[in-house]
C-alpha cells in the first residue's frame, strides 16, 4: 500500500516545481503583452483599465478554474457554457418570482452544482468517457434552456443583486474580490490539501491512485460538481453584470474557458497544471481583446490576430522552458 | 423532431381522407415553417406570427428549427425530410442564403410552393419574398440618433458577426447615416458578434481610450443592452440605439435607457409569409415581394410593440399587401 502511494503521489511532487516555473514563464508572457500594449496605447497602463481587465477576466476564470480540476484528472467538461446559460435563466426566474437575491444566488449555484454532479455520476457510475458524457449534457442543457426560455430574454434585476456583478467595494469591482477569493481557495485546495493532491494523483495515474486507496470515484464526483458549481457562480456574476440572460449565452463561453485552462499550462492528459496558471490563461485571453479594442484593430482581422497571439504564446513558452532546462 | 415527422404523416393522411370524405379542398393545409434557431427572439416572433396567421385561415403550422443554432447541414436534412412528407406549402428562412440553395431546388423539384422570408435566398424559385431591409432600418435608426444629438459628437459602432449579410447591411446603414453628418466623428467600430457579454466588454474597453462618447450604434438589441450596462456601471452617459425591436429593447426604451431600436418585425414577417404560403397552396393570387417599410421604435411610438406576441394581431391580407415598399 505504501509503495503504491509513493507511485501515485511522487510524480506530482516532482512536477510541482515544473508547474511553478511554467506559471512564471506564462506571467512573463503577460508582462511582455502588457509592456507592448503600454507602448502602443497610452490608455492601457492605467488603474482604470487594469481593474477593467481583471473584472473581465474574472468571469472566464470562474468557469475555467472549476474546469481546471476536471482537466487535472484527465477529464473534460464541455457542458460548462450550457450550464452557465441554464443556471442563469433559472436564477433569473427565481429572483423575478421571489424578489430574493439570496434565493436567486442559491438556485444558480445549486443548478450548476447539480448539473456537475450528474456529469460526475455519468463518468463514475456509468463509466461514460467525460468528453461524451459532458458533450451529451451540453445538448440536454441547451434543449432544456431553449424550451424553458422559448426565445425570450429574462431581464431587469434588483440593484442589490446587480452589486455582485457591476458594483464596487472600496474602489474595486466586486467580481475582482470574488476572483481573488476563488483564486486563493482554488490554489490552496489543489496544492495544499490531501484531496487536491489526490486529484493530481488520479490524473497522473488512475490505476495507481485506485490501488493506493484513493477513493477515485468520490474525488471525480467532487471535481465535476465543483466545475458545475463554478459555472453556477459564473452564471450569477453574468446575470448581475449584464442585467439579463437568454438561452444562448453559453455558446461563446465554453471554448475560451478550455483555452484558458490549456494556455495556463494544464495538460489535457491530466496530473499537470495549476489553478493560478488558468488565471494567467484567462488574463492573456482578456488582454488580447482589451488590446485589440484599445488599438482599434479592424473587426475582420481580430480573429486572425487572436489566433496568432495564442499560438505564439504557447510556442514561445514551450521554447523558453526547453532552453531553461 | 421524430414526433413532429409522425404528426405530419398523420396530419397529411387525415387531410387526404378528410378531403375525400367531404369533397372540400384547401382547408386544413399544413405549412412547414423553417426558422434558423430556437434562441433569437426574432424567430420566436416569426413563429407566433406564423401560428396566428395559419390559425385564422384554418391551416396548421409545423416548425422546423435546427437543434444546433443556424446549422446548415441540419436545416438541409430537415428540408429533405419535409420534401418527402409533402406539406401544402413551405415558409423558409435559409440558415445561409447561398448554402441552402440546393435545398430550395429540392423543394422546387417536389413542386411544393415555398415562400422566402428574412434572408434573401441567392437561388431557387420562390412564390414570394417577405423581409425587412436591414440597410434601410439601420440607416433610419442611426439617422434618428444623430438627429437627436444634433448631428455632432463622438460615435461608436458595435458590429455583429463579420461575414454575415445582416451585419454587413446594418453596418453599411450606420456608416451611410454617419456620412450624412460630417460633424459626427466615428471614434471606433469594433465587433461584439451580436453577443451581449462581448458588447459589454468591448464598450468597457473603448471607454478606457475614449473619454467622450456621445452615441453608440449597436447592430442588434442584445449588444445595445450590453453597452447600456457598461455605460451605467461606469457612470457614463451616451445615447444608444439597437436593431430588432425585441421586448427587452422596448422595455429599455420605456425606461429611457435606450433611445431607439430599428424594427425588424418578426411577427409581421411570420404572419405575412405564412398568409402568402397558404394563398399559394389555395391557388389564390399573391404578391411577389413584400419588403417591409423601415420603422424606428422610440419612446413616442413603442406602445404597439409593448404587447405580448400572443395578443398581437396579424394584418388582413389587403393591409399586408400594402405593407411593402415594393
Amino acid at each position: 500500500m505504501s509503495d503504491a502511494t509513493k507511485i501515485a503521489i511522487a510524480p506530482r511532487r516532482s512536477l510541482l516545481s515544473q508547474d511553478v516555473t511554467q506559471v512564471l514563464y506564462r506571467l512573463l508572457t503577460v508582462l511582455v503583452i502588457c509592456v507592448a500594449l503600454s507602448l502602443l496605447s497610452q490608455s492601457f497602463f492605467s488603474l482604470g483599465n487594469i481593474l477593467n481587465v481583471l473584472r473581465q477576466a474574472s468571469l472566464m476564470f470562474f468557469i475555467a478554474s472549476g474546469l481546471t480540476l476536471v482537466v487535472l484528472t484527465a477529464g473534460l467538461d464541455l457542458s460548462v457554457g450550457a450550464n452557465v446559460a441554464l443556471s442563469a435563466c433559472i436564477a433569473g426566474t427565481v429572483i423575478h418570482h421571489t424578489g430574493s437575491t439570496a434565493l436567486g444566488v442559491l438556485s444558480g449555484l445549486a443548478t450548476g452544482a447539480g448539473v456537475g454532479l450528474l456529469n460526475g455520476l455519468m463518468v463514475t457510475m456509468l463509466r461514460i468517457p467525460s468528453f461524451i458524457a459532458t458533450y451529451g449534457m451540453l445538448w440536454v442543457l441547451n434543449g432544456l434552456t431553449y424550451w424553458y426560455m422559448a426565445g425570450e430574454t429574462i431581464h431587469g434585476f434588483p440593484p442589490g443583486f446587480r452589486q455582485i456583478g457591476s458594483g464596487y467595494l472600496l474602489g474595486l469591482p466586486t467580481p475582482v474580490y470574488l476572483l481573488v477569493i476563488f483564486l486563493a481557495i482554488g490554489t490552496f485546495f489543489a496544492q495544499r490539501t490531501t484531496w487536491g493532491q489526490q486529484i493530481y494523483a488520479i490524473g497522473a495515474n488512475p490505476v495507481a491512485a485506485r490501488l493506493s486507496g484513493i477513493p477515485v470515484n468520490r474525488r471525480l464526483l467532487m471535481v465535476y460538481a465543483v466545475s458545475g458549481a463554478m459555472a453556477g457562480l459564473a452564471s450569477i456574476v453574468f446575470l448581475a453584470r449584464l442585467n439579463s440572460a437568454e438561452a444562448d449565452i453559453g455558446e461563446s463561453l465554453t471554448l475560451p474557458a478550455i483555452a484558458a485552462v490549456l494556455i495556463g499550462g494544464t495538460s489535457l492528459f491530466g496530473g499537470v497544471g495549476t489553478v493560478f496558471g488558468t488565471f494567467v490563461g484567462a488574463l492573456i485571453l482578456t488582454l488580447v481583446l482589451n488590446g485589440m479594442n484599445l488599438l482599434q484593430v479592424n473587426a475582420s482581422w481580430q480573429p486572425f490576430v487572436t489566433g496568432i497571439i495564442l499560438i505564439l504564446t504557447v510556442w514561445l513558452d514551450m521554447k523558453s522552458r526547453q532552453r531553461a532546462r | 423532431m421524430k414526433h413532429h415527422h409522425k404528426s405530419i404523416c398523420v396530419t397529411l393522411t387525415l387531410l387526404v381522407l378528410g378531403g375525400i370524405a367531404t369533397g372540400a379542398r384547401a382547408d386544413g393545409e399544413t405549412i412547414a415553417v423553417f426558422t434558423k434557431n430556437q434562441t433569437n427572439p426574432f424567430f420566436q416572433a416569426v413563429r407566433v406570427g406564423a401560428d396566428l396567421a395559419a390559425k385564422s385561415l384554418g391551416a396548421k403550422t409545423l416548425h422546423y428549427i435546427p437543434t444546433k443554432s443556424d446549422s446548415i447541414s441540419e436545416q438541409l436534412s430537415q428540408i429533405e425530410d419535409v420534401v418527402v412528407k409533402k406539406p401544402s406549402a413551405i415558409v423558409l428562412d435559409p440558415v445561409d442564403y447561398k448554402a441552402m440553395v440546393p435545398g430550395v431546388e429540392k423543394i422546387n423539384d417536389a413542386n411544393i410552393p415555398v415562400v422566402n422570408f428574412a434572408d434573401h435566398s441567392a437561388g431557387g424559385s420562390f412564390v414570394s419574398f417577405v423581409g425587412g431591409d436591414d440597410y434601410r432600418i439601420s440607416l433610419e435608426t442611426a439617422r434618428f440618433l444623430l438627429k437627436t444629438i444634433g448631428g455632432k459628437g463622438n460615435i461608436v459602432i458595435i458590429e455583429g458577426v463579420k461575414g454575415t449579410l445582416t451585419n454587413a447591411e446594418r453596418i453599411r446603414g450606420f456608416k451611410d447615416a454617419l456620412a450624412e453628418n460630417p460633424d459626427a466623428k466615428l471614434v471606433a467600430s469594433q465587433p461584439g458578434n451580436f453577443q451581449r457579454l462581448q458588447a459589454l466588454q468591448v464598450m468597457e474597453n473603448l471607454m478606457q481610450s475614449n473619454f467622450q462618447i456621445d452615441g453608440v450604434l449597436a447592430a442588434n438589441d442584445a449588444m445595445a443592452t450590453g453597452v447600456i450596462e457598461a455605460l451605467d456601471a461606469a457612470n457614463r452617459k451616451a445615447v444608444v440605439i439597437g436593431v430588432n425591436g425585441t421586448k427587452e429593447a422596448v422595455d429599455a426604451i420605456k425606461a429611457g435607457k435606450l433611445l431607439a431600436s430599428g424594427d425588424y418585425d418578426g411577427f409581421i414577417q411570420g404572419c405575412v409569409a405564412t398568409m402568402i404560403a397558404i394563398r399559394a397552396a389555395r391557388n389564390q393570387p399573391v404578391v411577389k415581394e413584400i419588403v417591409l417599410k423601415p420603422a424606428v421604435i422610440t419612446k413616442d411610438n413603442y406602445q404597439p410593440f409593448d404587447l405580448p406576441l400572443e395578443s398581437r394581431i396579424c394584418p388582413t391580407w389587403d393591409d399586408a399587401a400594402k405593407l411593402g415598399t415594393k
